[in-house]
This record gives C-alpha cells, structure tokens and sequence, in this order.
C-alpha cells in the first residue's frame, strides 16, 4: 500500500513535469498508463488550496464558519469535477467515442494542475498585493503581467481540456471542437448557477 | 536491429500510430507546424500569445485592465 502511494507521488511528479515540458506525448501516458492513485496528490492539493483559501478570504478565526465554508467549497470542486467528467462522458456517448471513463477522469485530473497554479498564485498576491489595482505606472504594469501570466495558464489549461478529449475520447478535431460548442454552454450555466449560490466567483474547474 | 530493440520500436509505432492523424486539406502542412510547436515546450508561443492578448486588452480598454485583474484577483 505503501509502496503503490510513493510509486503513484513519483509518477504524479515526472507527469507534472512532463505536462510542463512535453504535454501531448505526456497526456497519451497518462491517458493509457495513468494510475487512479496519482489523482490522490491532485486531491490532496486541491484541499490543501480551499483550506488556505478558506482562510485567506476570512478574515476572522471562527471555526465553526471556517469549517463550514470549507466543507461546501470542497464539496462544490469534487462536484464539479463530476459534472465536467460526466458531461464529456455523455457528450463521447452521443458522438460514438470509443474511449473509457478512466481514461477522461486522468486526462480531467492532470488538467487540474493549471487550475490548481492559476488559484494558488492569485491567492498569494491576494495577500501580498491585496486588490484594488490603481490606475497608475505601476498598477498598470503589475496588472500587464498578471494578465499575461492568466492568459499563459489559460492557454495551457485549453491545451490539457483538448489533449483530454482527444486521447481520452478518441476524437479528431471536428469532433473536439463539437464538443467543446456542447459542453461550454452548459459549464457556463453551471458556473453562474455556482456563482449565484455564493460558492464560486470563477469555477474551479 | 536486435530483438528488443525492435520490440521497442513496434511498441512506440503502435503506441504513435493508435489515434488516426489529423488532416485538414491543404492546411495540413501549416497545421502540422503550429502544433509541433505546442507539443513540445510550448512556452514560448504560450507566452508570445497571451503578450499579443494583453497588450490587445490594453489597447481596447486602456486602464481599465486594472479592474478585470481587480475582479480576477477577488475570485479566488
């Protein structure tokens, strides 16, 4: 048991890096050789990430809220995670994909890990440059690389989402951008339903 | 080429060749251009895109950029 976790920690740290370095060879690993264990440490971050979120959006040191508020946003990130996981699995059903169900919960995991990068930085320079920005010389300037370094993230996460939907469903480009029309309207529906609730400002998705 | 080396090699072909490559006419050749460069370090190109993005932003709204990062930096 032991063994299989310190295993799964060091292949979750070379797919990491390799989705850094090389996504596309890296995601068709992942895809077909991944193991359900490396999700754990995605898991593990991500809860890691509310707790000091949690936290760091409130001010005052009450648990009983504290733990409250963590528990609904752990609960809304794993459901969300289910709803994209089991959208695209209805999508690949009505577009005939040959692909398993395995196979998009470990592409849609490692796709986390912009997500994941996107919300730990933002919280940190929550606390280190709290909002608002001014308009001046150098509000301008910090907002100029922030909003490249979110355009970067942005950019790789799109990446990950498509290498997802082409290894884990099996499909070429016209059937990738379907159903990317599909299942974006409905996540933004879902998003604003989330946002509406108080649960999300943007989805962790 | 010795027996494990070969069996190597068809396992890699098999492993490259299992999804069907992707086509688009005559574009093939460009299309093939732009995404070898997005599967290998795709950095530079990440980087180079969203400067163009950015400064687009920047061009089209002027200051205000500052209040999408605000909103962005609230939405954690």
């Amino acid at each position: 048991m032991m063994q299989t976790i310190a295993i799964a920690g060091i292949l979750f740290a070379r797919n990491v890096a390799g989705i850094l370095m090389r996504p596309y060879e890296t995601y068709r690993r992942i895809v077909t050789k991944g193991s359900v264990w490396e999700l754990g440490y995605i898991g593990a971050l991500v809860a890691l990430y509310l707790a000091t979120a949690t936290i760091v959006k409130n001010p005052y040191f009450r648990p009983f809220f504290l733990t409250r508020q963590y528990v609904v946003l752990l609960s809304a990130t794993g459901c969300t995670f289910c709803v994209v996981v089991g959208l695209y699995a209805i999508i690949g059903r009505i577009f005939k994909s040959s692909g398993t169900l395995r196979a998009l919960v470990m592409g849609w995991g490692y796709s986390l890990v912009p997500t994941l990068t996107w919300f730990w930085i933002t919280s940190l320079l929550y606390i280190i440059l709290p909002p608002p920005r001014t308009t001046g010389v150098l509000g301008i300037a910090f907002s100029v690389v922030y909003l490249i370094f979110s355009a970067v993230v942005l950019f790789w996460k799109i990446i990950l989402a498509y290498l997802t939907i082409r290894f884990a469903l099996r499909f070429d480009f016209k059937k990738i951008v379907a159903t990317f029309a599909v299942a974006i309207p409905i996540l933004g529906i879902y998003s604003v339903a989330m946002y509406r609730l108080g649960i999300f400002k943007i989805p962790f998705i | 080429m010795t027996d494990a080396t070969y069996k190597k090699f068809v396992k890699r072909w098999e492993e490259v060749t299992d999804l069907p490559t992707q086509t688009f006419g005559p574009a093939t050749p460009y299309y093939k251009k732009f995404v070898a460069r997005l599967k290998v370090m795709p950095w530079g190109i990440l980087v180079l895109g969203s400067i163009v993005v950015v400064v687009g932003l920047y061009v089209l709204l002027g200051t205000a950029i500052t209040v999408i990062v605000s909103i962005l930096q609230k939405g954690f």
